[in-house]
């Protein structure tokens, strides 16, 4: 029987840090685990105390990649705390702003991080000199959504003109457009991209698992919503806890999360498969090409489901530019503190899964306590649950290829280890 | 050129042919020390051909940044083992950078890779002309140190005399 040791000590292409490591003798699997070992950030604790104004800013910290989605959870909590109602253009412009990141996100995981695995290079260098339309029409995508997020936030990452209640800073009409002109041209890099996808030969493994996502009957959500599970369960979004259920295991810096079974999956997979019906139709179109339809159960169809958002990203930015040219950018006045506070929770969809950001707030408007649950955090049992599942059918493989085939699956999930390490608060009474 | 036109970050299609890109942090001392000239030059009447960009710590996206210019100036801090607020003057071919193979962290990818990335991609200026300027501190701090920030207008004036 066959006996394999891989241990990956720093999986590359993710961020942060964390290791595979797999032990089977004759054909027994005696360790599998997905181990986190990036030191904790405490966010949580620097959000004690700070005016209510600052915790977007600080928050958006977390992540430097998904700052928007940060800042965008981070606001929604403190809107619902102080009872801050929205303009229809601020959530508009939310949403753009939104669909830039999401792009942004996914275009550097699936081509950066995920395809050289698929052309045999180590990393996006050797890539760039044997396929260099592939790196220039990456570059070229995340050029745009960057322009995108800096046309609206000031910039991408830790985004500026983002406040509570609205924006210190709005585009112009003449931005607008040409980011228009842009999202249209985009649209051959996305067919080109949907093309290549197509080609590449996906690992063949299925494990079917409770798929968590927010969820909007009139839009694919990303902002708000309700958080709905293919299991059939739905919550409102104060009720995350319910849902999350985060825990602390040994070999893990980072918390845990379970649900109804031993672990859940959120991400852009989750959304697809909760929410195909609201994607935009080209988007269900390039879903089609590649032969994805919900449910869908291979964990490694995570980086295609994102090539399925861009497109539906794409797509519903148009239709929102329009609709704000349409409307006329209008000053609107930023919210005014009324010596009121209270608790809100805030949740997106941003491009690794479903966030929580959670706050209470005194009349004063400081921050008494905060809670920040991250999409990857809630990954990891799912991530070590495929892993257990998936080394049995692969274990007679070379033990390169166990290796490689188990740091794709993890790259699959694009794990953000940095924003989801945070210690246990113990309090001993 | 009005005020959208002056965004300095490459939003619309550039019409400046010759690009100077001010690099790195301001909260780490001397490593802010061309992210300071990019500003003291943005602050002067310059050629028309000639745009400024403070590039903070813009990875990959240079690569897109340079795309249509002919000529691309940057300033960076750089660990040349000389004197702290010593600067250099110097293009591509005159330094090694990494071989190919080497890892490239998409999340943290700095000038260098970058500047790897385009030579592999055929993306280079015609011309590249870079000034490294070697730090004394690296720490956390809004200041540069005594030494740098003596030399800083020496500096400032040499990338001048490029435009």
């Amino acid at each position: 029987m066959t006996s394999v040791n891989v241990n990956v000590h720093h999986v590359t292409r993710v961020e942060g840090h964390g290791n595979i490591v797999v032990d089977a003798k004759n054909g027994d699997l005696l360790k599998c685990e997905w181990q986190i070992v990036e030191a904790p950030r405490f966010f949580e604790a620097f959000l004690r105390g700070r005016p209510y104004y600052e915790a977007s800013h600080i928050t958006s910290r977390i992540c430097g990649i998904c700052s928007v989605g940060h800042a965008t959870a981070s606001l929604r909590a403190t809107e619902n705390a102080l009872g801050v109602k929205v303009s229809e253009q601020t959530e508009l412009l939310r949403k753009l702003l939104f669909h830039g990141e999401m792009i942004d996100s996914h275009v550097l995981h699936v081509y950066m991080l995920v395809a050289p695995d698929f052309f045999g290079a180590g990393s996006v260098l050797p890539l760039a000199a044997s396929h260099p339309e592939v790196v220039l029409r990456a570059l070229r995508i995340k050029k745009l959504s960057g322009d995108l997020c800096a046309a609206i936030a000031g910039r991408h990452t830790h985004p500026i003109a983002m406040a509570v209640g609205g924006f210190t800073h709005l585009p112009t009409e003449k931005e607008l457009l040409a980011l228009r002109e842009r999202l249209v041209a985009a649209r051959d890099d996305m067919d080109e991209t949907i093309a290549l996808l197509k080609t590449l030969p996906w690992p063949a493994f299925e494990r079917e698992t409770e798929y968590v996502s927010l969820q909007k009957d009139d839009e694919y959500a990303y902002i708000d919503g309700r958080i709905a599970t293919t299991d059939g369960f739905t919550y409102e979004i104060p009720e995350y806890r319910q849902v999350t259920n985060e825990h602390s295991v040994p070999h893990s810096t980072a918390k845990w999360a379970k649900h109804n079974r031993e672990s859940y999956m959120v991400g852009a997979l989750a959304r697809f498969n909760n929410n195909y019906e609201q994607l935009h139709p080209r988007a269900k179109q390039a879903a089609e090409e590649l032969d994805m339809k919900p449910l869908v159960t291979n964990p490694f169809l995570n980086s295609a489901a994102q090539a399925v958002e861009m497109v539906h990203c794409i797509e519903d930015a148009i239709d929102i530019v329009d609709e704000l040219v349409d409307r006329g950018i209008k000053e609107e006045p930023l919210f005014q503190f009324q010596d009121k506070g209270g608790e809100g929770v805030g949740s997106c969809d941003v491009p690794r899964g479903i966030l929580f950001h959670n706050y209470v707030i005194d009349d004063e408007g400081f921050i008494q306590g905060a809670n920040c649950v991250i999409p990857t955090n809630q990954n990891h049992a799912n991530i070590e649950a495929d892993m257990r599942a998936l080394v049995p059918q692969i274990l007679d493989s070379p033990q390169d290829e166990v290796r490689q085939t188990l740091e794709m699956l993890v790259r699959a999930y694009d794990p953000c280890i940095s924003c989801s390490t945070h210690l246990l608060n113990v309090e001993f009474v | 050129m009005d005020a959208e036109e002056g965004r300095g970050d490459g939003f619309f299609a550039p019409t400046a042919s010759t690009l100077v890109v001010g690099l790195g942090n301001l909260l780490r001392a001397d490593d802010g020390a061309g992210a300071r000239v990019a500003q003291a030059l943005a602050a002067q009447e310059l050629p028309a051909d000639v745009e400024v960009v403070e590039g903070g710590t813009l990875g990959l996206d240079l690569v897109n940044l340079m795309e249509g210019r002919r000529r691309v100036i940057l300033v960076d801090a750089a660990e040349m083992g000389r004197t702290p607020g010593e600067f250099v003057r110097f293009g591509l071919d005159e330094v090694s950078l990494l071989g190919t193979d080497q890892y490239i962290s998409v999340h943290a990818a700095g000038l260098r890779d970058a500047l790897l990335l385009a030579q592999v991609l055929g993306a280079l200026p015609e011309e590249l002309v870079i000034f490294g300027v070697q730090p004394g501190s690296l720490e956390w701090d809004d200041a540069l140190s005594p030494a740098v920030e003596e030399r800083l207008p020496h500096l400032i004036a040499a990338v001048q005399a490029e435009l």
